[in-house]
């Protein structure tokens, strides 16, 4: 049996997942999506997982649809919130986790998903932030992830725009603004996985069987540190695989990746996790 | 605002035209799901100029407003189409070189502002914002002290759209509506704007509509127009599914300004409107999409 890069990535997200957590996805987020849902049928089945943009709790989607408001993932789920009561739980901590990306990710996990360049001018304006630059501040965890690393320009230095707060911003960290959220716990790119140290900076702990520390350090825009022995991602089972397949049978997944990101593929290998 | 007529019916360019020039406009639905497309079309079509729109996370509405020049200022909290078909054309285009001001909010930014306009209250306060960017797009806001516990909030203006466009599958003569699942912030936008403006795919006697249920009710809706397919190529569940297909011709052609400027002589500017704009999708296209619970596979297959 062999899998691909875009499964792979998707049971890493699943796994920064805790049972008994109240998760959120954004719009727009097909992996953070099909990681949720990984992850409640797997090791959090009493996970609270609100879907996106439907604010739907703890449906059983059909498929994953390419829009994030179709009414196919509101499907057997007894009960869908209204757009200001997921947010209200979300600002009043509620919330124990949310994905979140950006077109530019700092060391900190600031976030830009406004423009890139000036503001005045941009050089790419990006789609926007949604809620974000409020429920970053109060959600207990944030799960950031990109597919873009590898591309140099996601992981900077210094956010042209900061949309979304990480541990540290130029007016203060988190205790300084008053912030009840814990910030970015995990950030998992398409190079590796990243935890973050006491001063709030991002910290390599894991990396993709085929990706090497040097990799990592040539696409990211700022210094940072790396766990003692940096491990390998621990590869997916054959029930995360099969579930990540039956969620997602479109593929949207894989519409977060460059294609050549895709031609990753992997020989599964039997573990004792693994119920093959 | 209340609005008192027991017959709210009206055609689609009447509706359209309680919209003037260089309106806020709310905008109702999001992302692929009730965007008031026949009403946008119809404010392209009568030429409207300098609209100024709020909302949460929008797509071709907002999008195709901005190609037809009829947009000054987005408030939208995200103007795209996702990871399917990407970032906004024709917002992009515009944003970059600066033919409308960006004034790019929060979804619980908006909320809160739309709150306080419903409680006529001068402001309120939130807890976010403070060490983002947010700031350099809204000089409006200010920083209040709480008198209980000395925290330093972010204040925000009361936000009153003069009008906000919704579009609804079900609504009655008076002018009553049916929402499906997610409201998203059309609740909230019919209490704090001074009209609601609608359109529905069906009007339906009131017992028929109380039966499903009545989400916005008559007395904030100033006018309702029966457009049937008013949404597309959005979704207005439970009626029909969002059309991919369409949105995906729109992007491409939005990509360039004069292929935008095709597709709004050719979909958008037609003599006989929106009667027009379905007879060109055709019956069978259009039929498709109402297609969606038959079966789990005829469902996904709208989207393959």
């Amino acid at each position: 049996m062999t899998y691909t890069f875009d499964e792979w990535f998707v049971v890493t997200l699943a796994r920064t997942i805790s049972d008994r957590e109240v998760v959120f996805h954004g719009f727009g987020s097909p992996c953070a999506q099909v990681a949720m849902h990984v992850a409640k049928r797997t090791h959090a089945p009493d996970m609270l997982l609100i879907e996106g943009a439907m604010y739907a709790v703890n449906p059983n989607p059909p498929f994953i649809p390419p829009t994030g408001n179709d009414s196919s993932l509101k499907q057997g789920a007894a009960y869908s919130m209204k757009f200001e009561e997921f947010f209200d739980a979300a600002i009043r901590g509620d919330v124990d986790r949310m994905f979140l990306s950006g077109g530019q990710i700092d060391a900190y996990g600031n976030t830009n998903v406004t423009a890139v360049g000036p503001l005045e001018k941009p050089k790419v304006k990006l789609g926007g932030g949604g809620g974000g630059c409020n429920i970053s501040a109060t959600i207990g965890q944030l799960t950031l992830w990109t597919t873009r690393h590898r591309s140099g320009r996601t992981l900077v230095d210094k956010c042209d725009f900061i949309t979304d707060i990480g541990h540290v911003t130029p007016a203060g960290n988190r205790a300084e603004l008053g912030y009840t959220g814990g910030g970015p716990q995990w950030m998992v790119t398409e190079l590796g996985v990243f935890d973050y140290d006491s001063e709030g900076r991002a910290r390599l702990v894991e990396v993709y069987s085929d990706v090497d520390v040097d990799t990592v350090r040539e696409a990211t825009g700022f210094e940072f540190t790396t766990a003692a022995d940096v491990k390998t991602v621990a590869s997916p089972t054959c029930a995360e695989l099969t579930i990540v397949r039956g969620i997602d049978p479109l593929g949207v997944r894989k519409s977060e990746f460059d294609p050549a990101e895709l031609t990753r593929t992997y020989d599964h290998v039997h573990d004792p996790g693994c119920n093959c | 605002m209340i609005f008192l007529d027991p017959d709210k019916r009206v055609d689609l360019a009447t509706a359209a035209s309680h919209i003037g020039d260089g309106a806020l406009l709310a905008l109702g639905g999001g992302l692929s799901s009730r965007l008031p497309m026949a009403l946008v079309r119809e404010l392209v079509r009568q030429g409207r100029t300098s609209l100024h729109v709020v909302g949460s996370a929008h797509s071709m509405d907002v999008d195709l407003l901005v190609a037809a020049g009829a947009l000054s200022i987005c408030e939208e909290s995200y103007v795209g189409f996702e990871q399917d078909l990407g970032l906004a054309p024709a917002y992009r285009r515009a944003a970059e070189s600066g033919t409308i001001t960006l004034r790019e909010s929060c979804c619980v930014t908006i909320l809160t502002q739309l709150r306080a306009a419903e409680m006529g209250l001068p402001f309120l306060p939130v807890r976010g914002i403070k060490g983002t960017d947010m700031r350099r797009l809204h000089p409006e806001y200010a920083e209040t002290t709480c008198p209980f516990t000395g925290e330093v909030l972010v204040a925000v203006p009361p936000l009153i759209p003069d009008a906000a466009l919704i579009h609804a599958p079900l609504g009655d003569l008076h002018g009553n509506l049916y929402l499906d699942k997610p409201y998203v912030l059309d609740e909230r936008f019919a209490g704090a704007s001074r009209a609601v403006i609608a359109t529905v795919d069906r009007i339906v006697s009131t017992d028929e509509l109380v039966e499903y249920g009545i989400t916005i009710p008559a007395h904030y809706v100033q006018a309702v127009a029966e457009v049937p397919f008013g949404a597309h190529p959005a979704s207005s569940y439970p009626n029909y599914a969002y059309d991919r297909d369409h949105m995906g011709v729109y992007v491409k052609a939005a990509s360039k300004p004069e292929s935008a400027a095709q597709y709004i002589e050719e979909w958008v500017m037609l003599p006989d409107g929106e009667d027009g704009y379905r007879a060109k999708l055709g019956e069978e296209s259009l039929q498709r999409l109402t297609t969606w619970s038959e079966s789990t596979q005829t469902w996904k297959g709208l989207f393959a």
